[in-house]
């Protein structure tokens, strides 16, 4: 097993006084789509926002390339190569969406490489390249998520973490994002995907964490989860491998 | 007579709207209403005067001064006290009502400490612009003719800052939204110091630009908030060039109501205008909609 690049240790979090996360342990390792899975409320994006800086921790580490990151400000981590892409719901609405990636080259100032980046952006996504001088408020779910990942891979980072990119997408547009997603990990960026659709994760993943009451309940590479006789019958609807002909 | 008001009205009416797109610009981006902006006019005035009386310094350099100096001073009172109230929440929370308090004592803090300062006579500004112009048969003193020029200059200047540059992008998406602020990368709270910033040095520019055509003294943030406030209600508040248009029906308004109506009530005209806008669109001329800011 590679030397994880994200390493979460025994992690609480939560809001005000309501603990979400209860000791989350997960590692992330480099060049691989890892999933964090579970239902709604589990903590998952508890947990992304932990990561990313948006909350702070109450106890435990988070480790990105050996550095210590839990407590720092959200955009210190994103310099350090450790970018969250948000739901597709979260642009600029009324910014075009030039303006919208441009955001995510805040961090960097040289103009020729963001050039570049821009360039990189519109041959993952050429839809965006098509509507760059619209507002991002008219398109459609997929282009806002599609434009969400754009805007994260402009500041270059090691490690992209994405929150539900499938959400109240069509079956066909998640599968198209997926596909780029798998690019984007092959060409060198790591990934972890945070889903509610337990079988479009493990579709795409190499590894996959089951989250349930804020621990991590499951874990495994992703094929071995698909064939877990739990996982099948909590998440993915399906019947039990061993007991043919039950029914739920 | 109707053309001269007129043309009075709109060149009083862009200090208004300076000061309204300042006080836009501090809501767009620390979702408060900060209510000693009209103080930070007011020590723009007095700086301005400071410089342009005491050092000799030629009118515009004196303006540049006094936007700068209370620019510096607009982010330190931001991050030594505004700074803990906003990291708990603003707008409609109940640390945004901590915040609404905390201008006001702002506003009474500095009043007084202009008071200790400066005395509360009212002081001249004495700018001699030259002889007014004479166009047609109107006439047309030629500080309005500057302020309408210094006015327009630095809006023009602030819209090609936000459009584009760098600084000027992340400002706008700090202020929309921080949390994807944060995630690209965006120092959040260095930007909301720079815009606030800015937004002191606009509305101390609209106290240099009113010091020649009125006195200084130390209570006249008083009414520039309260004027501001209207115009940028009247143009839909937050929205920028939206507060400039309601500063400027706010000063012909007011320009008019004077010449035809009765001077004595010159500051009542701001408000009645803030009334009609509100009972026939509530959310201001150019407001798009209501938008609860958390």
């Amino acid at each position: 097993m590679a030397e994880p690049m994200l390493k979460v240790s025994d992690l609480h979090a939560g809001y005000g006084k309501i603990q979400i996360l209860s000791g989350v342990n997960l590692g992330a390792e480099p060049d691989r789509i890892t999933a964090v899975l579970g239902g709604n409320g589990t903590g998952k994006s508890t947990l992304l926002k932990a990561i990313s800086g948006l909350i702070k921790p109450w106890q435990g580490t988070i480790e990105f390339n050996g550095e210590r990151i839990n407590g720092m400000r959200p955009d210190k981590i994103v310099r350090l190569g450790l970018s969250q892409v948000t739901q597709g719901k979260e642009v600029y609405p009324a910014m075009s969406v030039e303006e919208n990636i441009r955001v995510g080259a805040y961090v960097h100032t040289d103009r020729r490489k963001i050039a570049d980046d821009f360039e990189r952006v519109y041959a993952y996504f050429p839809i965006l390249k098509q509507h760059r001088k619209s507002h991002a408020g008219i398109l459609s779910g997929g282009q806002l998520q599609m434009l969400c990942i754009g805007r994260g891979l402009m500041a270059r980072p090691r490690m992209i973490m994405l929150d539900e990119p499938s959400s109240a997408l069509a079956p066909q547009v998640i599968l198209d994002i997926f596909h780029t997603l798998d690019k984007i990990r092959r060409d060198g960026t790591t990934i972890l995907l945070v889903e509610q659709n337990v079988r479009m994760g493990l579709l795409l993943a190499h590894f996959g964490y089951v989250i349930k009451d804020g621990v991590v309940h499951m874990q495994g590479e992703a094929d071995s989860l698909m064939k877990d006789d739990n996982v099948r019958l909590s998440y993915l609807g399906g019947t039990l491998a061993s007991a043919e002909g039950a029914t739920l | 007579m109707f053309v001269d008001l007129v043309v009075i009205g709109l060149s009083v009416g862009i200090i208004y709207g300076l000061v309204a797109l300042s006080i836009s610009l501090v809501y767009s981006g620390l979702d408060i209403v900060h209510f000693a902006h009209g103080e930070m006019y007011m020590l723009g005035a007095f700086m301005g005067l400071f410089f342009f009386a005491k050092t000799n310094m030629a009118y515009p350099f004196a303006l540049i001064f006094a936007v700068v100096g209370v620019a510096l001073f607009g982010i330190v009172i931001e991050r030594v006290f505004y700074r803990r109230l906003t990291s708990g929440g603003g707008g409609y929370t109940v640390a945004g009502m901590g915040i609404i308090i905390c201008g006001f004592g702002m506003a009474i803090f500095l009043q007084n400490l202009a008071y200790i300062i400066w005395d509360p006579m009212p002081k001249p500004f004495p700018v001699d612009f030259g002889q007014p112009l004479m166009i047609g048969d109107i006439f047309y003193p030629r500080v309005y003719m500057w302020i309408v020029i210094i006015s327009v200059s630095l809006m023009v200047l602030l819209h090609v800052f936000m459009k584009y540059t760098r600084f000027g992008l992340a400002m706008r998406a700090v202020a929309k939204n921080k949390d994807i602020a944060f995630l690209s990368g965006i120092n959040v709270p260095l930007l909301i110091s720079i815009t606030f910033g800015i937004g002191c040095g606009l509305a101390a520019a609209g106290g240099v630009l009113i010091g020649p055509i009125n006195y200084v003294e130390i209570y006249m943030g008083y009414f520039i908030l309260i004027k501001g406030f209207a115009a940028a209600v009247v143009g839909g508040f937050g929205n920028l060039p939206g507060a400039v248009i309601g500063g400027l029906i706010v000063g012909v308004a007011e320009a008019l109501g004077s010449g035809y109506l009765d001077g004595d009530l010159k500051d009542i005209y701001a408000f009645v205008i803030l009334i009609l806008v509100l009972m026939i669109k509530p959310s201001g001329l150019f407001g798009v909609e209501t938008k609860v800011k958390a």
